[in-house]
């Protein structure tokens, strides 16, 4: 791929003291070509080809056009997918930003000790989702779970979190909102710390009280930040997968199966690589689009300084 | 005004306020802070509190928040129930195999795409770029297929499935965030550092080697903590490659214990907290550098 080019670029500009950078950056990218070909690049081409066969892995794959994405759209279990997380992804996101733009306004001063609670804030964001789903579990259990007990001293009575059909997403949110906190209110707090002293003073000078300086100030410095928290979270809550996969044991009911869920389940316990790959291009497909929208939509709503 | 010094112009931290109100108010804020804190910590207490419990305790009609007296019984347990030290073992491993690969294979492809100049290079960078945004899951299944296609002498499958080289081969092979991030980096070192080297007389190589990589060092160190956290508590490429048990990672384990363990909280709970500590600790030491990281490039974890 480069290797002409390293040459190319020898002959073409004729040696000076720029010849044989082609051929030593193809060395330092040897290992980044080779990955970007059989790993990723490379492969995303190959889900195309793959989502058009049939095929176990134990017989040769066979052609059958686009019969695959004829059948998802049929497939109930699909579309219970596409609408869990649909609702995972409205529900999740906008909540996790609001919550996190609010911590982080008031993380963001200082005083004696703040550190340690900061680090209270951040901690859920580096711990597994496998252990925190479990412990979430426990909270969630409708014998002795925390909840259910905190409840009941409101006089509550105990509710099935994970077996209700309507409470089990909404308890995936909640926990999943409490574990991402953190990365928000991180990329928050930068923001908030690039926002030039002199901006609020003049403001305050003109009369601007907290909350006008917050509105007309604070805000329009912060979308930038509001807008790249947005499509980290709409990105990651697409490919929501772990909380499922501990929350819904033994597995997913109709109330929680995600689209990655049925990728997995498609393609690594029953063994349709075709039908797998096809739902994996629904699955990216989708993602780009909102992808897209959301990066047209910021010429509206997002000041870069 | 209250404060008898008090400036002609108002300066920010100045409200309109009374001071003792002010100071109300501020307490109020801190407070709520606080009970938030404390709240984003109940479920790390109650993991605590959980497996240090007898069953009985657990279940109590009326249940008491701590231990009566701490069941450390359980920690030994949990750990001999299921091959947990073999677990912990493989995570150490392919992590620090993770990072290693991703810490070598990026900070080469980033230093070629932030001082060397060749053709093809701001496509090629871009094509990079390009699949930061490709869900992972979307190549699951070619991967699977790959591995599944290359020969292993000392796997019982012939090939790379239920082995544990899936796992971290590919972190030998680049990546665009690592490669992104430090080439952003490496932007910042001063060029005339290289061209004095490159006068005298050093290759690319020596360059990279003796003053690109020692310069990036606290860009290579947040790399490499990212990267050990996100294998560390990787789950699904684990449950699809791995088989047997003796090979699984924490969090593969963790699952499978779920799964057997159903009702048994407080050994659950231990089982959790062994596998979290590691990176709770790495987290403490190297706040830093996660919070720089994060801020940087809002990668989560």
């Amino acid at each position: 791929m480069t290797a002409p080019a390293a040459n190319r670029n020898r002959r073409g500009r004729g040696g000076g003291p720029l010849s044989g950078e082609g051929r030593w950056a193809l060395l330092f990218l040897a290992p980044t070509i080779l990955g970007l070909v059989v790993l990723s690049a490379g492969p995303i081409l190959a889900t195309i080809a793959i989502s058009l066969t049939k095929w176990d892995l134990l017989r040769a794959p066979q052609l059958v056009g686009l019969d695959n994405f004829v059948d998802l759209a049929s497939d109930d279990r699909f579309l219970l997918a596409l609408r869990n997380t649909a609702f995972y992804t409205v529900v999740s996101v906008p909540l996790g930003m609001v919550i996190s733009l609010g911590l982080a306004l008031a993380l963001n001063q200082t005083i004696r000790g703040i550190a340690w609670i900061r680090t209270a804030y951040f901690l859920p964001v580096v711990t597994s989702t496998i252990a925190i789903a479990l412990v979430w579990q426990w909270i969630y259990s409708p014998d002795s779970g925390l909840l259910n007990q905190f409840l009941a001293t409101f006089g509550i009575a105990p509710q099935r979190w994970l077996s209700n059909s309507t409470l089990v997403m909404p308890a995936i949110v909640v926990m999943s909102v409490w574990q991402g906190l953190g990365t928000n209110i991180i990329i928050f707090l930068a923001g908030l710390q690039a926002i030039p002293g002199e901006l609020l003073d003049a403001a305050s000078v003109d009369g601007a009280g907290r909350w006008a300086r917050f509105r007309n100030v604070v805000l329009p410095l912060l979308t930038p930040s509001i807008f790249f928290t947005g499509v980290l979270s709409l990105i990651d809550s697409f490919q929501v997968f772990d909380q499922v996969f501990v929350l819904s044991r033994p597995r997913p009911t109709d109330a929680t199966i995600t689209v990655v869920y049925f990728i997995y389940e498609n393609g690594f316990k029953f063994f349709k690589m075709g039908y797998a790959s096809a739902a994996s291009w629904v699955l990216f497909v989708i993602v780009a689009v909102f992808t897209t929208i959301y990066f047209r939509s910021q010429n509206r709503w997002v000041h870069y300084q | 005004m209250t404060a008898p010094t008090a400036p002609v112009l108002p300066s920010p931290s100045q409200s309109p306020w009374p001071r003792r109100l002010r100071t109300t108010r501020r307490a109020l804020f801190i407070g709520v802070l606080i009970l938030g804190g404390i709240l984003m910590m109940v479920p790390f207490f109650w993991m605590i509190t959980t497996s240090l419990k007898t069953r009985a305790e657990v279940f109590a009609v009326s249940p008491t928040i701590l231990p009566t007296q701490p069941r450390w019984e359980n920690y030994a347990e949990m750990w001999n129930a299921l091959p947990f030290a073999a677990f912990f073992v493989n995570s150490v491993k392919l992590a620090a195999l993770n990072t290693i690969g991703q810490v070598i294979s990026c900070s080469m492809a980033a230093y070629a795409f932030a001082v060397l100049r060749f053709r093809f290079r701001g496509p090629l960078f871009g094509l990079l770029l390009a699949t930061l945004i490709i869900p992972f899951q979307v190549v699951l299944v070619p991967n699977f297929i790959l591995y599944r296609m290359l020969p292993h002498p000392f796997s019982t499958s012939g090939n790379w499935i239920g082995t544990q080289e899936p796992l971290w081969v590919g972190a030998f092979l680049g990546g665009a965030f690592g490669t992104f991030l430090l080439r952003q980096f490496f932007l910042s070192i001063p060029r005339e550092l290289a061209d004095a080297a490159r006068v005298d007389g050093a290759n690319p190589w020596q360059i990279y080697r003796r003053i690109y990589l020692p310069l990036a060092k606290p860009a290579l160190a947040t790399l490499a903590i990212f990267t050990f956290m996100w294998t560390w508590n990787d789950f699904i490429n684990p449950i699809i490659y791995l088989r047997d048990v003796n090979s699984f990672t924490l969090t593969a384990g963790l699952s499978l214990f779920q799964g057997q363990f159903v009702g048994k909280w407080p050994l659950l709970m231990a089982g959790a907290l062994v596998s979290v500590i590691p990176m709770i600790i790495l987290f403490i030491i190297a706040q830093r550098q996660f919070v720089r990281g994060i801020a940087m490039t809002g990668i989560k974890g």
